[in-house]
């Protein structure tokens, strides 16, 4: 029988009407007065209340209707104190904010697959030479071909050779990231193209025709899209291209990015027998494991070094997943950044779990009164969740708003020349939303069953007598809270003060160069027009020349490699009274091709000798420089000057040293100056070169006018990444600046809820004492006792809670050790600021509350009874 | 702390359902007579609580093993009581809970006193 609800509510209440009337009845028989009888009969039923509320608990739609009830209930509360909503959305809603960004990044960089079939089968493999640290080296042509031939682990091998590639005869011409790769290189990916076909095996042999595929942003940017770009023909690298397909859009690899991908054949020939500039890329065989892929590999790389051992003794290979391999970098910083504010969301928990213990205290009326009509522990307990459910559910909403703009704001950080490994795929998904989700429930989990398991112990008539709420404050479980606050907070602010001592270290550093006023920009000469090496390096020497003549240029080179850009050539080299250098057992140095007026243009100081001139060139003998470091080294016991070394590069041997210049950082800022050699790039010309022009006024308004005294020389050759050195040098730090800026936040952060904690718990302590307080200074409590009192109340939670995140920074800043340049991560200085500022802070913040306990009035705070 | 109500012996779980269609077998009864039955059948030894007794007739009501019906009581014609009586569906449900409950006693009693079983 179903009947409408407010029919059964009456039904109900006629029922029990009549049968507690009877029972009456029935007590009165037995002689009571029906005063008596009546009272007889509900202590024999109970509380109505709760029958009613039982049995309607039988009835089906109960359980919504109830958490509807709690839910209006709830956003009662959360309407009628705004300040407390305010404060703990505020908190919350920053927490899972700042944790939805940083899971926007760390999923689409770490945690999704890559975007081919079976990607987990993918692997880079690199070559490596464990005793000399060289580890992921590029490869070389013949130990590719050994492993290609040789191992049985792999569905596919394929090379890359990647670089720059000239496009021209399209108007202005272009400068595109191109690559060679063998032809089985897309099926190994397991991609087709979306428009015409892929490489062929006969592709790429000499006598075949030269052959295209373009990326899809090219094809759109420069083709318009038009399908019929297949069989056009196109100039690269000033050579006739036939057009065969265009891959789909969004195929890029996570660090080999192209817009052009050639054939690259490699073949058993004197050509690739020197020298290491190969990526190899892999497919596992199916079911092959990585191990037993690697035992392969190691195998066949000992057999090359036995039947090469000028070249590969020493040397391994080695096979690393290739999401592993593209996310190496950033795999420690993007983790710790995780855990940072995995730290400030439970620091907002624990805030918000105290601000709503501290409401809970001044409800235990109201829930002592629930009690007492009958609600039931499970029914109250549910209530004050939904409460803490609405909190969450505002938090949520706003924390991935605030998620969102965060990630924004990221990504704003990263400089276009240093984008992280797979950015282009941050974008908040499904997954990204399920997180915030998630964390939001497990946070109202946290932050809401701990007041809720004290109220509902709540009992009713200790509650309920007059005056019982203050003398029973129940405040360990706050303190507790306040003391987890602080050294969570301590521990993060420990962690971004390391940073910032790391970064003012990092950028303190001296590069041995001016970066002020310096232009530089990258171009590739076309090897089809200027392979001869005399003449490119005549068309170098000429177009430095015009540079060098436009008004406001005070000096103008060239290098191979630009400073703080993590490049570098190495290379080997014997001196000339020794036998010729072998490459596997001579010495190495790190190699630079610079132009006359490199350092000049650069302001690296000449220590000795002279510095390169125009007049040296292919007609004369080789000369060469040194820095410092290489002297210091390798010519210690001897004038460096005028000695003659045998190279292992293209050039005439023996070389004479001519001049030592001051050492200067290359790599990277961090990495100390390494032995170097300079080449001249008149005397062994590179077909790349950055520019490096230093002027007189601004560097980035002379642009314009630098790149057209180049296009006087030759139009057709494209220059690419104008930067000035100022940016260059910003760019360089500018993962430790991200890292360095988001820990600032996030430890601001954690440290202004610490603080507002400790505020609300002392503040709340004292207007809980008033009375207790009022009687101190009626018995005679000076107001500077009183004030000592409570500033030492905020004192102990402080120092308590400093302690702990002394000895949790102690075990945890360790993981920073790697992300630090020449800071300790236990650096005391750094530790002992932190915590006396945490102190300070804290202690400002109870001067408030202990000043308006001075204040109270003995009288007054007495007849509030 | 809490004032805990004092001991009695707890209905097992499931049996006042079972208690409650047994005296429905009798004929039609309202609730007050449900209890009162049961306690004077145990000799008090039962106390049904009405907290337990309301929310155990409109479950077994929406189950359908009982149907209720207001009528007044034979005595006093002024009154009316909601009177519960066994559905067919109920009938059954009693056999099947008596089976149950037959076999739980028999198999506790093995344990309890094993000597007095054959």
């Amino acid at each position: 029988m179903w009947w409408r609800r407010k029919d059964r509510e009456e039904d109900l209440e006629r029922e029990l009407r009549s049968d507690l009337e009877l029972e009456a009845e029935e007590q009165r028989e037995k002689g009571l007065s029906p005063e008596e009888a009546r009272y007889a009969a509900q202590r024999a039923f109970g509380s109505v209340t709760l029958i009613k509320e039982d049995t309607r608990a039988m009835w089906r739609w109960t359980l919504a209707e109830q958490f509807a009830q709690d839910l209006r209930y709830a956003l009662r509360q959360v309407r009628k104190s705004p300040g407390f909503t305010l404060t703990a959305v505020l908190s919350l809603a920053l927490g899972i904010g700042a944790n939805t960004a940083i899971f926007t990044v760390v999923n689409a960089v770490l945690l999704r697959p890559l975007p081919f079939p079976e990607p987990d089968r993918l692997v880079q493999i690199w070559e490596t030479k464990p005793f000399q640290g060289y580890f992921r080296n590029v490869v070389n042509g013949l130990n590719f071909l050994d492993w290609r031939e040789r191992t049985r682990s792999f569905d596919g091998i394929a090379a890359v050779d990647g670089g720059t590639t000239n496009l021209t005869g399209l108007g202005d011409p272009l400068a595109l990231p191109g690559m060679g790769v063998s032809p089985n290189f897309f099926s190994i990916l397991g991609v087709s193209p979306g428009l015409g076909r892929s490489f062929l095996p006969e592709d790429g042999l000499p006598s075949h025709e030269q052959v295209a595929i373009l990326s899809f942003g090219l094809w759109q940017s420069r083709f318009g899209g038009d399908p019929g770009v297949i069989g056009r023909r196109i100039l690269v690298d000033g050579e006739p291209n036939t057009v065969i397909g265009v891959m789909p859009r969004g195929f890029m690899l996570p660090k080999l990015n192209a817009d052009i991908w050639r054939p690259l054949r490699i073949v058993r020939s004197k050509e690739w027998e020197g020298g290491r500039f190969l990526e190899v890329i892999a497919r596992l065989k199916p079911g092959v494991a990585l191990e037993q892929a690697q035992q392969d590999l190691r195998a066949v790389a000992r057999q090359s070094a036995m039947e090469r051992p000028e070249s590969d003794q020493g040397w391994s290979a080695e096979a690393v997943p290739m999401l592993a391999d593209a996310t190496e970098n950033v795999r420690l910083p993007l983790l710790v950044l995780s855990a940072a504010v995995g730290l400030v969301l439970l620091i907002a928990c624990a805030n918000v779990a105290n601000l709503l213990l501290m409401r809970a205290a001044g409800r235990r009326r109201e829930v002592a009164i629930r009690t007492a009509l009958g609600a039931g522990r499970r029914r109250l307990l549910q209530q004050l969740l939904s409460e803490s459910l609405i909190l969450a559910l505002i938090a949520c909403v706003a924390g991935m708003a605030s998620g969102y703009g965060g990630v924004k704001a990221l990504l704003a950080m990263i400089p276009r020349e240093r984008q992280l490994p797979r950015m282009e795929a941050i974008h908040m998904d499904g997954w990204v939303l399920l997180f915030a989700i998630g964390i939001s429930i497990v946070s109202t989990v946290i932050f809401g069953l701990v007041p809720s398991m004290q109220i509902s112990h709540v009992v009713p008539h200790a509650a309920l007598q007059t005056g019982a709420i203050r003398t029973a404050p129940r405040s360990l479980l706050r303190q507790a809270l306040v003391v987890a606050e602080v050294a969570l907070s301590l521990v993060l602010l420990i962690g971004a003060a390391l940073m910032l001592r790391s970064f003012h270290r990092l950028v303190s550093v001296n590069p041995g160069f001016e970066t002020h006023q310096v232009l530089t920009m990258q171009m590739f000469t076309s090897p089809a027009k200027y392979l001869d090496n005399r003449k490119r390096a005549e068309y170098f020497t000429r177009m430095l020349e015009q540079i060098r003549g436009v008004p406001g240029v005070e000096a103008a080179g060239s290098v191979h490699f630009l400073p703080l850009e993590e490049q570098m050539s190495g290379s080997c080299f014997g001196r000339a009274d020794e036998p010729p250098p072998i490459p596997s057992r001579a010495k190495d140095a790190n190699f630079l091709v610079v132009s006359p007026g490199y350092f000049q243009a650069m302001g690296m100081p000449l220590v000795s000798g002279r510095i390169f001139q125009m007049r040296d060139g292919f007609g004369t003998r080789s000369v060469v420089m040194v820095n410092q470091a290489f002297a210091k080294r390798f010519l210690a016991d001897r004038n460096p000057i005028g000695q003659r070394l045998n190279l292992c590069w293209t050039v005439e041997n023996p070389a004479e040293i001519v001049g030592v210049i001051a050492d200067a950082r290359q790599i990277e800022l961090q990495t100390a100056p390494q032995p170097t050699i300079f080449v001249n790039n008149l005397q062994a010309p590179m077909y790349f070169a950055q520019l490096v022009v230093r002027t007189t006024g601004d560097p980035g308004r002379m642009a314009r006018a630098v790149e057209a005294a180049i296009h006087r020389v030759d139009p057709d050759q494209p220059v690419t990444h104008v930067e000035t050195m100022d940016q260059v040098f910003s760019d360089s730090v500018a993962q430790p600046r991200f890292e360095l800026i988001l820990l600032l936040v996030f430890g601001g952060i954690a440290g202004l809820l610490a603080v507002v904690g400790i505020y609300g718990v002392v503040a709340y302590s004292v207007a809980q004492r008033t009375r207790e307080i009022g009687i101190r200074v009626a018995l005679g409590a000076q107001s500077a006792d009183v004030r000592r009192m409570v500033l030492l109340e905020g004192a102990v939670l402080a120092v308590s809670g400093i302690s702990i995140g002394l000895m949790g920074a102690l075990a945890l800043t360790r993981v920073l050790r790697t992300l630090l340049f020449e800071t300790a991560p236990t650096d005391p200085a750094t530790l002992a600021f932190v915590a006396v500022t945490i102190l300070f802070v804290v202690l400002l913040a109870t001067v408030i509350p202990a000043q308006r306990a001075a204040q109270v009035n003995p009288t007054t705070a007495l007849r509030y009874e | 702390m809490a004032n805990n109500p004092v001991d009695r012996i707890e209905l097992l779980q499931g049996t006042l359902d079972m208690l409650i269609l047994r005296t429905l077998q009798f004929g039609h009864a309202h609730g007050h007579q449900i209890a009162k039955h049961i306690q004077r059948t145990t000799e008090d030894i039962l106390q049904v609580e009405h907290g337990s007794l309301y929310p155990a007739l409109h479950r077994l009501e929406r189950k359908g093993w009982i149907a209720a019906k207001w009528e007044s009581a034979g005595r006093d014609l002024k009154r009316e009581f909601k009177y519960y009586r066994l559905t067919p569906a109920g009938k059954k449900q009693l056999v099947a809970e008596e089976s149950k409950w037959k076999q739980l006693t028999r198999a506790i009693s093995r344990v309890m006193w094993p000597a007095q079983e054959g």
